[in-house]
């Protein structure tokens, strides 16, 4: 939990940062099933935010499925159920590649060769890791 | 949770101008609340105001459920308040300075002087006038917080701080909130002291609170959209604040985001793109 990157400063709230880093470790899996959290007092010392958003981001991640709280221990990463988890990465990739595209649309390029440069890109990265 | 503050209607003026006009705020245990306004906006006068240091000429205001002006000896030594300028005795030695000030508190932690002294490197031996304006700061907050008070009231109280230090305070805030109960207002100019450690923000402009919500609703509300036209029609922006058009394309910044409204353009042929802003700029649209 060391590893979260919060930029105040930023438009996006900070409940929402901690929220989609800690989301994204577990999909990712560099936080595994049974791992506990720090605590909400834990974290919002180490990141220096106010607790009530720590509180806010877990209780968010623990209606979604990918917290627990378990008496005596805190909170705990929840057992990922085949379903959740790739909606998960579905959603999370969804959101990258909704950025790209207005990111795109906004550079004026069209679906198509954005699509184009997509597959190059692809195809570019599978021969470099074939040749590795 | 209970009211700790509620100001009514509150009115202010020095001579001809008007400071504070008609002003109503509540303030909920355990919030922590960045204040934020321009210079000369009044931030000082409502806090001192509330702190019945300025007499209230108009409004009432009550603090734990009593009317500060007869607030009685308990809940005056549930408060803490860091001035905006230093006004200590010159001569006094720090140690001195904390003898004194326990005296007029029924409740002092000894322990948590002691703990902020040696963290923040204060040397107790050292008078008033020796100190840096920065190194007084830190005494002043340290003072504010000997009686373990239950509402904070700081003004600009990281305005002398270095960065160091800065951290420093601001870390001491958040353990602060991390214990319950505890409310703390803190008026600053400086945007990103409040990002990290407020959970609601207040903007004091033309003499009101004109914004009052949490921190998180603030940055989801106030926002930048910018739309795409294909038609070139001319779009009726809900809680518009600002817009600017550059041929097929509108950037403006509006203070609430009207989903369904949003939702409606695609049958429209327009495309929209939200930008969230960081705290600085939504502070700017809103008090420009």
């Amino acid at each position: 939990m060391q590893s979260l990157n919060i930029s105040p400063s930023s438009g996006i709230p900070i409940y929402k940062q901690v929220l989609s880093q800690v989301e994204r470790m577990i999909i990712n899996g560099h936080l595994s099933c049974g791992e506990t959290l720090p605590s909400v007092r834990q974290l919002a010392s180490t990141l220096q935010v106010n607790p009530m958003t720590i509180s806010k981001a877990y209780g968010l991640l623990e209606e979604r499925g990918y917290l627990t709280r378990l008496r005596g221990r805190g909170m705990v990463v929840a057992e990922q159920t085949q379903t959740v988890s790739e909606q998960g990465k579905v959603a999370m990739l969804s959101e990258m590649i909704d950025q790209l595209i207005n990111e795109a649309s906004l550079m004026g390029v069209d679906q198509e060769s954005l699509l184009r440069l997509m597959n190059q890109r692809i195809k570019d990265s599978t021969n470099s890791t074939d040749e590795e | 949770m209970s009211q700790v503050i509620s100001i009514n209607n509150l009115s202010k003026a020095y001579k001809k101008q008007q400071v504070l006009n008609n002003l109503s705020w509540e303030i909920r245990a355990g919030d922590v609340i960045g204040l934020l306004g321009k210079n000369g906006a009044g931030k000082s006068t409502l806090l001192k105001s509330i702190l019945n240091i300025e007499v209230v000429e108009q409004g009432t205001i009550e603090i734990f459920g009593e009317n500060n002006q007869q607030l009685s000896c308990t809940n005056k030594n549930k408060i803490g308040y860091v001035p905006q300028e230093n006004d200590e005795i010159p001569w006094l030695s720090i140690n001195d300075l904390v003898t004194l000030r326990k005296r007029f508190y029924d409740q002092w932690s000894d322990e948590k002087v002691a703990g902020l002294m040696q963290r923040w490197d204060i040397d107790g031996s050292k008078q008033v006038s020796e100190l840096s304006p920065g190194q007084m700061q830190k005494v002043l907050i340290m003072l504010a917080l000997g009686p373990l008070p239950q509402l904070l009231i700081l003004d600009e109280p990281a305005a002398a701080l270095d960065p160091i230090a800065r951290r420093e305070f601001l870390k001491e805030l958040v353990e602060l909130a991390c214990e319950e109960e505890i409310s703390i207002i803190f008026s600053t100019h400086i945007t990103s002291d409040i990002e990290r450690v407020a959970n609601k923000v207040a903007v004091l402009d033309k003499g009101k609170i004109c914004y009052f919500d949490e921190l998180d609703n603030f940055k989801e509300s106030v926002v930048n959209l910018s739309f795409t036209h294909t038609k070139g029609q001319a779009l009726a922006i809900p809680h518009l604040l600002r817009s600017e058009c550059q041929g097929n394309q509108t950037h403006c910044v509006v203070s609430a985001v009207d989903q369904s409204w949003l939702d409606q353009l695609a049958s429209q042929d327009v495309s929209y793109h939200i930008n969230q802003l960081g705290l600085e700029d939504i502070f700017m649209e809103l008090t420009r």
